[in-house]
């Protein structure tokens, strides 16, 4: 038997959409649900000010919690940077968009740049790799399919809602748990021009089938329009494969001459 | 007196000194149990009035068996009291005591005899085989036997050749009987004489509502109830006092919907589990319908609940918490207090929820509202309707407490209804708007005690700040909560049920109706009815309004519960048929063209059942359509 994995949470202050009150991120949950599915040792991470509600990840399944505290206006990933290089976890788990806060989806790659991890987003289901320090990962894509990879530990992944639902609330499991308060990295925001704008559902690009063409013509092009398009190509060689991917960022108009 | 008789008045002796022990020995195991505070002087003093009274009230609904146990009890103590009285010289010498004897002992044999001809040539599916088969042949040996010497001493010896062989046939059915105290159909006797003495809820015989659930220290070392050491002692006396009659069966809705729930095999579980080295091999009554695989072992210190234990999960989420069971018991056990300190270490300790309950619970915990809508939504059926909000005024008379149904579209005419009504009636009322929080009853019947406590006490805190006379609400679980199992955290109010509000308006005039031409059957919600005692009012309104009114086989405080309690529409325990379905056959059957129903969830269950069936009708509903039946100009409330 392998030595359990020693995975990181990392887990952030959310907000409930409806009451705004502060609550765990379902998907960090899902998050640690997954680990415990791999048999791992878990630590969560929270870096922030003081909050009521971190400690509620230990009701999900969760043992024990390290909360590095940091001022409401510091960015915790210096503090996170900083407590992943002691903690030494062959995995670290995250969710793939916070709730209720900045919501950007970007600190799982910012610290995976910081740390030199791959970053293998939006998994559904994780299993034991078949050699030491690998993982097989179930990555959820648009449309219910599913992609199975396998990484080299370490690494970062993150947690798709599509995963296994979280184990459900133990009061007394909260009250076990244990939270490790230690001090964090002060480190304020820089100035960042972010401009707010109210939500502005965008309109759907559909592709113009012809105004006669049948209702499954039209439900063939509406749905079509949405995925993109490109080829699914099997174990190509390297050279191929870079080739198609030039070809398509051509097409698309990304790459330019 | 003759020899035969000295012997038999020895042989009761030993009998009695052998069942002091066996029913010793399984006292013993209660021990176990936590402590429980028990004023035993007032439960010895009021056994006789509770058994007489309170247990005959409930075993007298089956007349067979009433008069079976009259006799078959009556007759074994008094006989074989009489036959230890006998070893007095004085006593033991009068042939006259002797006939007395005889007398009693002929009584108990006609008990016997009832017991028999219950149980063959064919045992109804209620009752339990195994060792009760053989329970009516034990008593007709002890009890004839003891006949024959008793009759041979009152005729001063001249029938002696019966008196011999009597007194070994009852020395043996009397052993038998003694033998099996601990664990045959004879322990009622004596664990129900203690569970009635030391009943864990002692208020109920004494006429007052004891149907709140007490509340759970949450600080405690271990939340709800994992293995029987876990029961307080006279719980598990509790368990030890069913005599596996079935009536709890034959109510239960869930057993009746082919849920893996019998609330009479639960029970068994729960008493046979106390044992060290338990299994669950002797149980022969009726089993857990589509019964979930097993284990069946168990200990005074080893987990009930689970696949590897003696009760399966979904035998526990089957229950509605309906009470039909309590209500039923003659041995006044407590299966719902049971069912929920069960449920509470599942959903606290272990968070082994059934899935589809745990979201629920989760938007309870950070949204107040257990689907997550916004608690400003609340009020959103009103759209056009005069909705005073208690906030915006100093108070008012009457606060209207609105209850998770203001969400669903189809009980959002129910309330209309009700509020075009109290302003009809020119009540002073308001509601709480966002203020009002879930009241937490499906919270604490889940087991989540946590979220019920904060919720009430947030509720409570709501409700300080406001004034108001009394609180009125047209769902009964909410009632229930807020009159009932709010006072233990510290919120006394009220609280009245929209029924007996309408009916009150309705007979001072303020409403004015017309009759309606239609027949209806009544609904209970078993929180109103059985929970809280409010069987009249509705009917008495129904009756107001004109209608014609059929009763269905099963109602009042023994109505039937639609499926709607207890958090298990959340919980969705699949069985064979829908409870809400067996329900409305029941409505049909009485061939009336509406069902008038006082509850959301009533009206929610019993809406969703398809095809043919009478029409379901909230009673606010129904009243407001005999006052609209009104002439305008007499519905002007008299003044
Ligand atoms: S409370 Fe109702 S559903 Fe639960 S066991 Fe008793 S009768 Fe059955
Ligand atoms: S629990 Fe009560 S009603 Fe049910 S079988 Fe036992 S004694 Fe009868």
């Amino acid at each position: 038997m392998r030595e359990p994995m020693n995975v990181a949470v990392l887990l952030s202050a959310g907000h409930h959409p409806v009451s705004g009150r502060a609550c765990p991120v379902p998907v960090e949950m899902q998050a640690i649900g997954l680990g415990n599915a791999l048999g791992a040792e878990m630590t969560g991470l929270h870096a922030g000010p003081a909050s009521e509600t971190i400690a509620d990840a230990l009701g999900h399944g969760l043992a024990r919690l390290v909360h590095l505290k940091i001022g409401e206006a510091d960015d915790p990933l210096a503090s996170l940077i900083a407590a992943l290089g002691t903690e030494k976890s062959a995995l670290v788990l995250a969710g793939r968009v916070g709730q209720g806060g900045e919501d950007s989806g970007l600190l799982p790659y910012a610290l995976a740049r910081a740390l030199g991890l791959p970053v293998v987003p939006d998994a559904s289901a994780l299993r034991e790799g078949p050699e030491p320090s690998t993982l097989l990962v179930e990555q959820a894509l648009p449309r219910g399919a599913r992609r199975r990879l396998m990484v080299r530990l370490p690494a970062l992944v993150t947690v798709h809602p599509a995963a296994p639902a979280p184990l459900p609330f133990a009061y007394a499991a909260r009250r076990r748990g244990v939270v490790e308060e230690r001090a964090g990295i002060a480190s304020p925001r820089g100035e960042r021009a972010i401009e707010e704008r109210a939500y502005r559902p965008r309109p759907k690009l559909i592709a113009k089938s012809a105004a006669g063409a049948s209702a499954a013509e039209r439900l063939k092009a509406a749905t079509e329009a949405a995925s993109g398009g490109g080829r699914v190509l099997v174990d190509p060689p390297p050279e191929e494969a870079a080739r198609e991917i030039l070809a398509h960022l051509r097409d698309i108009g990304v790459l330019r001459g | 007196m003759t020899e035969a008789a000295f012997s038999l008045s020895l042989a009761i002796l030993a009998l009695a000194a052998i069942a002091a022990v066996m029913a010793g020995g399984r006292a013993r195991l209660w021990r176990a149990g936590r402590p429980a505070k028990v004023d035993w002087m007032r439960g010895l003093m009021a056994l006789p009035k509770r058994y007489l009274v309170d247990v005959h009230h409930v075993v007298g609904r089956d007349p067979y068996a009433a008069r079976m146990h009259a006799l078959a009890a009556g007759g074994l103590l008094g006989g074989s009291a009489l036959a230890l009285l006998a070893l007095l010289p004085p006593l033991g010498g009068s042939r006259l005591f002797w006939a007395l004897v005889a007398l009693a002992f002929a009584v108990a044999l006609a008990g016997g005899f009832m017991v028999g001809r219950r149980r063959y040539p064919e045992r109804p599916a209620r009752l339990s085989g195994g060792k009760f088969q053989r329970l009516p042949f034990l008593l007709a040996a002890y009890a004839g036997g003891a006949f024959l010497v008793a009759l041979d001493a009152a005729l001063a010896g001249s029938v002696w050749p019966l008196a011999w062989p009597g007194l070994w046939l009852a020395a043996a059915g009397g052993l038998g009987l003694a033998m099996q105290l601990d664990r045959g159909p004879m322990r009622h006797a004596f664990a129900g004489a203690l569970h009635l003495v030391a009943h864990p809820r002692a208020a109920r015989f004494e006429g007052r509502r004891e149907t709140a659930l007490a509340p759970l220290n949450l600080e405690a070392p271990r939340l709800g109830v994992a293995t029987p050491a876990d029961f307080a002692w006279n719980r598990l006396a509790g368990f030890d006092a069913c005599i596996q009659c079935g009536r709890c069966e034959v109510a239960c809705p869930a057993f009746a919907a082919g849920q893996p729930l019998n609330p009479k095999r639960l029970i068994q579980d729960l008493a046979t589990s106390m044992v060290p080295g338990a299994t669950n091999v002797a149980y022969a009554g009726s089993p857990y319908p589509h019964a979930r695989e097993v284990a069946g072992i168990g200990g005074p210190d080893l987990p009930i609940v689970g696949a590897g234990a003696m009760i399966h999960p979904d035998t526990l989420w089957s229950c509605t918490t309906c009470r039909a069971c309590v209500e039923e018991c003659p041995m006044m056990i407590e299966h719902v207090d049971a069912i929920v300190a069960l449920r509470r270490f599942q959903t606290l300790e272990l968070g082994a929820l059934p899935e589809k309950a745990a979201a629920p619970l989760a938007e309870l915990r950070y949204a107040d509202e257990p689907q997550g809508r916004p608690l400003a939504a609340r009020t959103d059926f009103a759209a056009g309707l005069d909705l005073p909000l208690i906030s915006a005024r100093a108070g008012a008379e009457v606060l209207l407490w609105l209850g998770e149904g203001a969400y669903d579209l189809r009980y959002g005419r129910t309330l209309r209804a009700l509020v075009r009504l109290l302003h009809l009636a020119g009540v002073d009322f308001a509601v709480l708007g966002e203020e009002e929080r879930d009241c937490g009853d499906i919270a604490r019947r889940l087991g989540d005690e946590a979220t019920f406590q904060r919720l009430a006490r947030a509720n409570i805190a709501t409700l300080a700040r406001h004034s108001f006379r009394r609180i009125l609400t047209p769902d009964p679980h909410a009632l229930h909560v807020l009159r009932n199992e709010y006072p233990a955290l510290g919120g006394i109010y009220e609280v009245v049920h929209h029924s007996a509000f309408l009916d009150e308006l309705v007979a001072e005039g303020r409403l004015g109706v017309a009759p309606l031409k239609a027949s209806v059957t009544y609904h209970d919600p078993c929180y109103l009815g059985r929970y809280n005692g409010e069987i009249d009012a509705p009917r008495r309104l129904l009756d107001r309004l004109g209608l014609a009114r059929l009763e269905m086989e099963r109602s009042g405080r023994r109505s039937m519960c639609c499926g709607g309690g207890g958090g298990a529409p959340l919980s969705d325990i699949e069985g064979e048929r829908r409870i809400p379905d067996i329900r409305m056959d029941q409505a049909a059957q009485t061939g009336a063209g509406i069902v008038a129903v006082a509850c959301p969830q009533c009206t929610a269950m019993l809406e969703g059942v398809t095809g043919t069936r009478p029409e379901v009708r909230d009673i606010a509903e129904l009243v407001l359509e005999a006052v609209e039946a009104m002439p305008a100009r007499a519905r002007e409330p008299a003044t």
